[in-house]
């Protein structure tokens, strides 16, 4: 089992019941009409008691003596057949139900799952965790597909059949059936037994199968490094090492599983010699005929018969149940900054922000005992249209600001106000129509460029994304681009290079027409053409919008209206450039030894 | 050749390939499957015995001694046990055969594939080749678990199928008829349902391409209130996976139920026509019996055989898949069309390029470059997006052919460091060693010189902290720091630096540059550069243009005698001024 797995198993750990319980709550198809399924599975397990029967008849009533009573058993096998096509007809109904009831329900399920993945908190979705979420949408959800599709009607049809085959064991002779019930018992011991090693087992195969294709991905990923370097053979001793050990434990598995394969047949021979016996025994005495014998040693045979499948499917369901409570281990996660519930609609024309005592910090992670406080009581106030940089080493609260406003996180005191608003009272809609972020790595769909800017603006027409690319004087690069406005960006927008995708973002941001914009720039070194378009894009979009540029290079700084200095969550500094280049300060210093590393 | 022989010949084929690895095993798995499939016909012989030897006479006035019940329930015990035996060993080396089969065939490709050189793995995707010894051999061998299974039913067939018609030939003919029936009943059902699955499978395959884009977008999602929109994005590729399964449902319950009813059936009117061979004296009471319980036996895995239909062609593309690879030629390293300079001498280059002529993808990556780089010397390579300089590097370095125009490289210790740096999930001493030996001396010198010994020192487990998933994630510039450490363990003579310093902090960079720089005389540097701190630091500067050399010699003379180096370092200076542009 990964980390990420105990990320959200780890919030509430549910028993087997619990869980399953708790499944059928928000997945309601799952269990509705499940009874009448059920109903209809029995009737469909008739028909496979219907042969042992019939023998019993055949033999006790059709054949009295030497004389064989034609007639009679050809009524009877007119009866017989006419049972085995409606059991069909019912089975058939039955398996349908459930199977379609689990994809109704298994749908509602993924899409809860998706709206609610979306409404989590920034903190939910880090690096990290993203494998796991799409997992649990996918890989997760699958284990309880494959589990309705084989393991789950296993369980429906099998017991459907023991159950009817016990009944009529028992209305046939009920000192017998006890006989046969008793025999078997030890088997249920057995199957606990070898089945709790199997459990381990497959757990072994799971761990060393994923450690196995992880290593393998990895190995091929490196490979430039790997063959750089010289370090092949020892990366493929590492792998030969690691196939070779999944190969052992699903082998282990595999030994297992087949000795407890057999085991209802193994029982069942038994059975029917102890049944034979007895019955022999006690014989016509105790009511019994030749043909009950005959019927009831055909019906021990059917009632041992699912327990092969049983052996096969319980490991399913433990894998179905597992993936379930994962599933479920993210629907308990609360979602990110709740919704307001009295919104307050945001003022028309610019809007100025004010933070006031704010403070933030993120809850602590498993190994840390304290939570990081980031943010401590900040005050801050931004007028209308303003162009504010915020500068600080990493870790000083830069971008924690910039969510706080953007409203991706909520503070944990304290208040924000956008245009005379608690941000709290702001509908979301609302908000994201008047303010927008452009992160410090743009994400970009594998799409075109104007499906991606489009984004912002489903509806938006060629001539609107065009007129935002003049805004912003983009032309030539737009021109220069193979297929213009339909070219294709790649996976993340890896055909772009990494000011290319800022360059996307900033433009998908102006579809917006934002009166607040937030500006994470990239770290990462852009080439010297892309950078000169980038800051007379930026300068542009910005102008006559509040705008909050975190800065990393200090030339935006030094073009904004006014530079925030932060150090550990505190503003240190606040003026204009010139103003704090004066004063000699840290801005100062950070300034020109910024200025050393730039020059040649 | 009819298609359908043709699909017979290609699996059969598959089949031979994939047995031939460890064909011992498969010996094995395939008797003790022969012994099940006889014991299961000698087993109705067991219920033979028991209704005409101890039942029926204990019903008549004669009865039965205990030791003739004792013996026959000997008899069916001791049978049960040898088919379960049968099965026992049958399962066992199914898996056997399996596992191994798909232990060796992982191995041979990922050497295959690692053997490849680096230029040819840039043409394809990671994802794709990693599955070819992951998922596509466990699909490939997925077909050897019920081969084993498969081969006793058709012994089981042809056993149980002489013995009926043995015991009683019109009614052993009628019986055997319903074998076909159902095997053609199989294979037309998979036919049909294998569509219905296999878009499932394709949309599936959407769905997860889909949730993880939009989940890796989720700020941007945010950001543009587009939540409700994406969900109903991946909800509409969840419906047609929906639309999918359920007609495979529908398909499936109506076969299932055939493919039950049907032996049902027969059995039925095997006993109405068995009553009447009774009266006609040509069947006891126990024949009928034996008769209808082997029947019964014998449609049993009749029902479950179509999953080796349907393992059949996920097997066969899996294969498919792991032979594509396989079968590609190995390419021959770059490395090899390298020239050694040669050591004697320390006049001599370390390296030399005469007319040199690289691909990258389908264009000219570097045109006609001739460069000679003097031992102990640093060398920066300027020049915007796409001019060529990583490629420059990973020719030096071996990863990329040289097409025509020779190269010679006077060591062997190049240590190249990429601009991404690549980190395994494992212990820092083996990312930084990746296997070789390096004494952890070497090891702390590296750390010191890439400035990287402070945050390691952090880690509490020191050189034997374990990286990536499990353990500490590192931030960009550390594991920049890291790669260089590498380097520079391995004790390089020739550092090749991919725009390496680009994720750290000014002050950092100029700590790791300056003590880059006082090792002038045990090594020699080629640096891609793109800030002008980097530059500063070099000897010559050699700019690249559209892939060529288009200017080369120190700073200060290009920046006079260039012009688009000049107005590349302008660009530089006007982005630092902090004017409007």
């Amino acid at each position: 089992m990964s980390l990420n797995d105990d990320i959200t198993e780890g919030l509430r750990r549910r028993g087997t019941v619990d869980t399953i319980r708790a499944g059928i709550a928000e997945a309601p198809a799952l269990g509705k009409g499940l009874a009448l399924t059920f109903l209809l599975a029995l009737f469909g397990a008739a028909g496979r008691v219907t042969i042992p029967v019939v023998m019993q008849q055949a033999i006790d009533n059709g054949i009295v003596g030497a004389e064989v009573r034609v007639g009679y058993i050809f009524r009877l096998c007119a009866v017989a057949a006419t049972v085995v096509v409606i059991a069909a007809v019912s089975q058939r109904t039955a398996v349908y139900r459930l199977g379609s009831s689990a994809e109704e329900g298994l749908y509602g399920l993924r899409v809860r799952l998706f709206d609610h993945i979306h409404r989590l908190s920034l903190a939910a979705h880090n690096d990290e965790r993203r494998g796991a979420l799409v997992a649990r949408v996918t890989s997760d959800i699958e284990t309880l597909t494959m589990f309705f599709a084989w393991g789950g009607l296993a369980w429906m049809l099998n017991l459907s059949l023991m159950f009817v085959v016990a009944c009529v064991m028992l209305a046939y002779d009920w000192v017998l059936a006890m006989v046969a019930f008793t025999v078997v018992a030890p088997l249920i011991l057995v199957l606990r037994l070898v089945q709790k090693r199997l459990m381990r087992a497959y757990d072994g195969v799971r761990t060393n199968n994923a450690g196995m294709l992880s290593l393998i991905s990895e190995t091929v990923s490196g490979v430039e490094t790997l063959q750089a370097y010289d370090a092949v053979e020892p990366a493929l001793f590492r792998v030969e090492e690691a196939t070779a050990k999944r190969s052992k434990t699903s082998i282990r598995a595999g030994v297992i599983g087949a000795f407890l394969f057999p085991s209802g047949e193994v029982f069942s021979v038994f059975t029917v010699a102890a049944v034979v016996g007895i019955g022999v025994w006690r014989g016509e005495a105790a009511g019994l005929s030749a043909g009950a014998l005959v019927g009831f040693m055909f019906l021990t045979y059917r009632f041992l018969e699912p327990i092969a499948e049983f052996t096969e499917v319980i490991d399913q369901t433990q894998t179905a149940v597992a993936g379930l409570r994962r599933v479920l281990g993210i629907l308990d996660t609360p979602i990110g900054p709740p919704p307001a519930t009295d919104p307050v609609e945001l003022p028309i024309g610019q809007l100025g922000i004010s933070l006031s005592e704010v403070a933030f910090s993120y809850a602590p992670r498993e190994e840390e005992v304290a939570p990081t406080q980031v943010l401590s009581a900040l005050t801050l106030n931004i007028p209308p249209a303003q162009h504010v940089a915020l500068v600080g080493e990493s870790g000083s609260g830069k971008t924690t600001i910039a969510r706080l406003i953007a409203r991706l996180a909520d503070p944990t005191s304290g208040r924000v106000v956008i245009g005379g608003v608690n941000l709290k009272h702001v509908a979301n809609e609302d908000l994201r129509r008047r303010l927008t972020v452009v992160p410090q790595e743009p994400f970009l769909f594998a799409d075109t460029i104007s499906y991606n800017l489009r984004f912002a603006k489903p509806e938006a027409p060629d001539s609107e994304l065009w007129h935002a690319v003049e805004q912003l004087g983009l032309e030539d690069w737009v021109r220069a681009l193979p297929h213009g406005l339909e070219t294709q960006v790649g996976q993340r927008g890896q055909a772009l290079s990494a000011g290319e995708r800022q360059i996307v973002a900033l433009l998908r941001a102006s579809l917006v027409k934002p009166d607040v914009l937030i500006l994470d720039e990239a770290t990462s070194s852009v080439d010297a053409l892309t950078e000169v378009r980038l800051a007379r894009a930026l300068q542009r979009l910005a102008t006559g919008r509040t705008t909050i540029s975190i800065a990393h290079r200090l030339s935006t700084a030094a073009r904004a209206d006014r530079v925030i200095v932060l150090a550990a969550g505190k503003v240190v500094e606040d003026g204009s450039h010139e103003m704090l280049m004066a004063r000699g300060g840290e801005y100062r210093r950070m300034y020109d030894s910024w200025l050393a590393a730039t020059n040649t | 050749m009819t298609p359908k022989s043709n699909r017979l010949t290609v699996a059969s084929r598959l089949l031979r390939a994939l047995v031939s690895f460890h064909r011992g095993y498969f010996v094995i798995a395939v008797t003790g499957a022969a012994v099940f499939a006889t014991a299961t016909v000698v087993s109705s012989y067991g219920v033979k015995l028991v209704i005409d030897n101890v039942i029926l006479p204990a019903f008549t006035a004669k009865g039965i001694s205990f030791a003739t019940w004792a013996t026959t329930s000997l008899v069916v015990i001791a049978i049960g046990l040898v088919r379960a035996v049968g099965v026992v060993v049958r399962r066992s080396f199914a898996g056997v055969l399996q596992w191994s089969t798909a232990r060796t065939i992982a191995n041979r490709v990922l050497r295959h594939i690692m053997t490849q050189p680096a230029w040819w793995h840039r043409t394809r995707m990671t994802g794709d080749i990693a599955a070819r010894a992951g998922v596509d051999t466990d699909a490939a061998v997925g077909i050897l678990a019920p081969l084993p299974f498969s081969s006793s039913v058709a012994v089981l067939l042809v056993v149980a199928g002489t013995w009926l018609m043995v015991t009683d030939l019109w009614l052993g003919l009628f019986a055997t008829l319903v074998f076909p029936v159902m095997l053609v009943m199989n294979v037309l059902y998979q036919r049909k349902v294998d569509r219905f699955y296999r878009t499932a499978q394709d949309e599936l395959g959407s769905l997860s391409e889909a949730a993880h884009e939009s989940f890796d977008g989720v700020l941007v999602v945010k950001a543009f209130g587009a939540e409700g929109r994406e969900t109903e994005r991946l909800a509409e590729i969840s419906r047609r996976l929906r639309r999918a399964r359920k007609q495979a449902v529908n398909l499936r319950s109506t076969f299932e139920s055939l493919i039950d009813a049907t032996p049902s059936l027969v059995n039925i009117a095997i006993i109405a026509f068995g009553a009447l061979r009774i009266r006609s004296g040509d069947m006891s009471i126990g024949d009928l019996s034996s008769f209808v319980y082997l029947f019964t036996l014998v449609t049993l895995p009749l029902r479950i055989v179509s999953y080796l239909f349907s393992e059949l062609p996920h097997s066969l593309s899996g294969w498919d898949r792991v032979q594509e690879v396989l079968t590609e030629p190995i390419i021959a390293s770059p490395r090899e069309q390298i020239r050694n300079i040669g050591t004697v001498g320390e006049r001599n280059p370390l390296v030399e390029m005469e007319h040199v002529y690289a691909v990258h993808g389908s264009t000219d990556a570097l045109i006609d470059i001739s460069l000679c780089i003097k031992r102990g010397s640093t060398v920066a390579v300027v020049g915007s997006t796409g001019s060529g300089k990583t490629t420059l590097l990973h020719a030096i370095a071996g990863l990329v052919p040289v097409r025509s125009g020779s190269l010679s490289v006077g060591t062997k210790k190049v240590g190249l460091v990429f601009q991404e740096a690549f980190l395994f999930a494992e212990s820092l001493r083996y990312n930084l060693t990746l296997g070789s030996e390096v004494t952890s001396d070497d090891i702390r010198r590296a750390l010191d010189i890439a400035s990287a010994s402070e945050f390691v020192d952090e880690m509490g487990m020191g050189l034997d902290t374990e990286l990536g998933e499990r353990g500490v994630s590192l931030s960009g510039g550390q594991r920049q720091r890291l790669a260089l450490a590498r380097a520079l363990a391995m004790r390089s003579e020739l550092l090749l630096l991919d725009d390496t310093t680009s994720a750290l902090d000014p002050a950092t960079e100029q700590r790791v540059l300056t003590n880059l720089s006082s090792m002038h005389d045990e090594m020699t540097t080629i640096v891609v550069a793109s800030r002008p701190s980097t530059i500063a630091l070099a000897d010559e500067v050699v700019f690249m243009e559209g892939g060529r050399i288009v200017a080369q010699g120190v700073h200060e003379l290009l920046l006079e005698t260039n012009h688009g180096y000049r107005s590349l370092i302008a660009a530089f200076e006007h982005d630092r001024s902090g004017s409007a542009p």
